[in-house]
């Protein structure tokens, strides 16, 4: 049976005095049973450290976790039932496929006869059986990481923990590996914790996501929930490929009630969400690219040039100038017949911006109504 | 390549292998040359008057054989204690934080860089108090107080360039700390742990100092002192010393031979 993992105002500081670095900064999160959870964010941002933490390889400086009903922070990673996948992949160079997959069990005790069979089912499903005898560096970047997970999932751990094992890979075998991930994750009944920099691994493989940066968590959320309505600025320019747009805007008041002036174009506010933007004078608006269009300029709405134009296939990315000076980016159909240089109108939907508090960037309203 | 290139490149070789092996191939020739006709001309590069005379003599009129008996046990004692205490110091050092860590590492260099005398004459005195002088124990203990500082250094170096996060891997595959060392972490620095070996070997197979300050007892006499007495004597039987020139060399030909591969991969990282 897998357990849920409970980080309880888990912090962990490296060095002392003038060079102490905060790592992480008071995390409290639960992860459930069997879940897929991911950790996501700019490098630097104190996710594997919590990995690690998680794993037992670091202690908390302070704060308390368990696993299930137990509190295992002051245990070693030997004694608590987990596996890990590393970043360097970490095979054994001097030992077999085989005698790195079964190592776990080798370790436990288990005869050799035992080990063998099982070594011999796992491989199997990671499509490794003729490559049993051969040593780590006789094979492949995707082959070597499906040894390091064979490795992980034999004993059947409790809690899987997996530290950007994708990372060394190229980008047509991370795909391969995502899904492969994916269907492990199905057969095996561990909780997985998955640490990873790229946005797009964390959306298309979780159950849920925790996005971090600077040591904190900023939200925790299933991956469509952190696409649509972002907890702040961070989490929505982190989330979502290309970044969400972010525009200087500023609240006015108008006869009818609230407006939002953003880049010379007037928004009204409906009264229901009025009390969001009360006492506010400047704010951020997010909007995606994918929620612009292009039109041709005209009265009352956004106005600009075309500044750059990357087609990307299906899409064309077009980089566009407003007026004003700020740069926007749009997702538009591949083709269109706005080349760099002609001048262009922008719309988006009011319930497709976000707004943003200027200081906090904390989320205001996740589209305008 | 041209040809004449070629050829120049291997007259070259062969001058600097002449000059190199030559005086081997005279210590092989004078050692099975009989001791009358050693000094009687004419002097030829290749003579047919082989004999095993010196050999004879080296091993049945001389305490040669106990000489070479307690110079291996001192370079096996110095081998086996180097090894254990190099490999958990370079582990300790790359592997645990503690205060002092940089001044030990650093403070191991530069004992290194004593020459052997400066050490002892304080060893023999501390030796003498604590009734060591003439014993194996005493004559490996000084052969570590010159070898072990670089085998530190070695094995620090070579643990540095071993993964922590294979270590990291066994540990979460449920390993000990100990079981992790032994089967994860020193298989990959083999080569490190061969070169301290092979240098331990050296120094404590070459040693004449600490050898003939502390060992004054002749049954205790290590090959390198026990040699230079066989100069010392009345005459000097050349033959014979060349014999036994030939049979020290034995150990150490045999012993680069078969590890020069990891000799060379040790020299490599930690140069």
């Amino acid at each position: 049976m897998a357990f849920s993992v409970r980080l309880e105002g888990v912090q962990k500081r490296f060095g002392r005095g003038a060079r102490e670095v905060q790592a992480v900064r008071d995390l409290t999160l639960e992860i459930g049973e069997r879940e897929f959870f991911t950790f996501v964010g700019p490098s630097g941002c104190g996710k594997t450290t919590t990995l690690r933490m998680i794993a037992g390889l670091e202690t908390p400086t302070a704060g308390r976790i368990w696993f299930g009903g137990q509190d295992v922070t002051d245990l070693p990673p030997q004694k608590r039932d987990i596996a890990m996948v590393f970043q360097d992949i970490a095979l054994f160079p001097y030992m077999t496929v085989r005698d790195n997959i079964g190592y776990p069990l080798r370790i436990a005790g288990l005869p050799r006869a035992q080990v063998n069979e099982k070594v011999e089912k796992v491989a199997a499903t990671l499509g490794l059986s003729d490559k049993l005898g051969q040593k780590p560096g006789q094979l492949s970047g995707g082959q070597q990481q499906r040894v390091a997970i064979g490795r992980a999932i034999i004993k059947e751990p409790k809690v899987l923990l997996m530290d950007e094992p994708l990372s060394a890979l190229d980008a047509r075998l991370r795909v391969e590996m995502r899904t492969e991930i994916l269907r492990l994750h199905r057969e095996i009944s561990s909780t997985i914790v998955y640490v990873t920099h790229d946005q797009v691994e964390a959306m298309t493989m979780s159950t849920r996501v925790a996005v971090m940066d600077q040591g904190r968590v900023l939200q925790v959320a299933p991956p469509r929930e952190l696409f649509r309505r972002p907890a702040d600025v961070t989490v929505a320019t982190f989330i979502g490929t290309p970044a969400m747009n972010i525009i200087p805007a500023t609240v006015v008041a108008t006869p009818g009630g609230t407006a939002i002036e953003l880049l010379g174009r007037s928004i009204p506010v409906g009264s229901r969400n009025r009390s969001a933007l009360e006492g506010l004078k400047r704010i951020k608006v997010g909007v995606r690219p994918q929620a612009l269009r292009l039109t041709s300029p005209g009265i009352g709405r956004i106005v600009g040039q075309v500044f750059l134009k990357e087609p990307l296939g299906l899409e064309d990315e077009v980089l566009v100038e407003t007026d004003n000076g700020i740069r926007v980016k749009v997702i538009t159909e591949a083709g269109s017949d706005f080349p760099e240089g002609a001048a262009v109108g922008l719309e988006a939907e009011a319930s497709d911006l976000y707004l943003f508090h200027p200081d906090s960037g904390a989320v205001l309203l996740s589209g305008i109504r | 390549m041209s040809r004449l290139q070629r050829a120049g490149t291997f007259s070259l070789l062969l001058v600097v292998l002449v000059a190199v092996a030559f005086p081997f191939y005279w210590m092989l020739l004078t050692s099975f040359t009989p001791r009358e006709a050693l000094f009687k001309p004419p002097f030829r590069l290749v003579r047919w008057d082989f004999s095993l005379g010196n050999y004879r003599e080296l091993l049945f009129a001389t305490e040669f054989a106990r000489y070479f008996v307690n110079s291996l046990i001192a370079a096996v004692g110095a081998i086996v204690l180097n090894v254990i205490a190099a490999t958990l110091a370079g582990y300790g050092l790359t592997r645990f934080v503690f205060p002092g860590k940089k001044t030990f590492a650093f403070g191991t260099l530069f004992s290194y860089m004593f020459p052997p005398m400066l050490m002892a004459i304080p060893l023999y005195i501390l030796f003498s108090a604590l009734q060591m002088r003439n014993t194996y124990t005493g004559l490996i203990l000084a052969h570590m107080a010159i070898s072990l500082p670089l085998n530190i250094w070695l094995m620090w170096q070579y643990f540095q360039i071993v993964p922590l996060s294979l270590e990291e891997a066994a540990w979460t595959s449920g390993a000990s700390r100990l079981a992790a060392l032994r089967q994860v972490c020193l298989p990959s620095a083999r080569p490190g742990i061969l070169s301290v070996a092979i240098f331990s070997f050296a120094l404590s197979w070459n040693d004449f100092t600490f050898a003939f300050i502390l060992q004054t007892d002749r049954k205790m006499f290590t090959l390198p002192v026990g040699l230079a007495s066989f100069v010392e004597q009345t005459g000097v039987h050349w033959g014979m010393v060349m014999a036994a020139a030939v049979l020290v060399s034995v150990p150490t030909f045999l012993l680069v031979f078969f590890l020069q591969r990891y000799l060379l991969s040790g020299l490599r990282t930690a140069g």
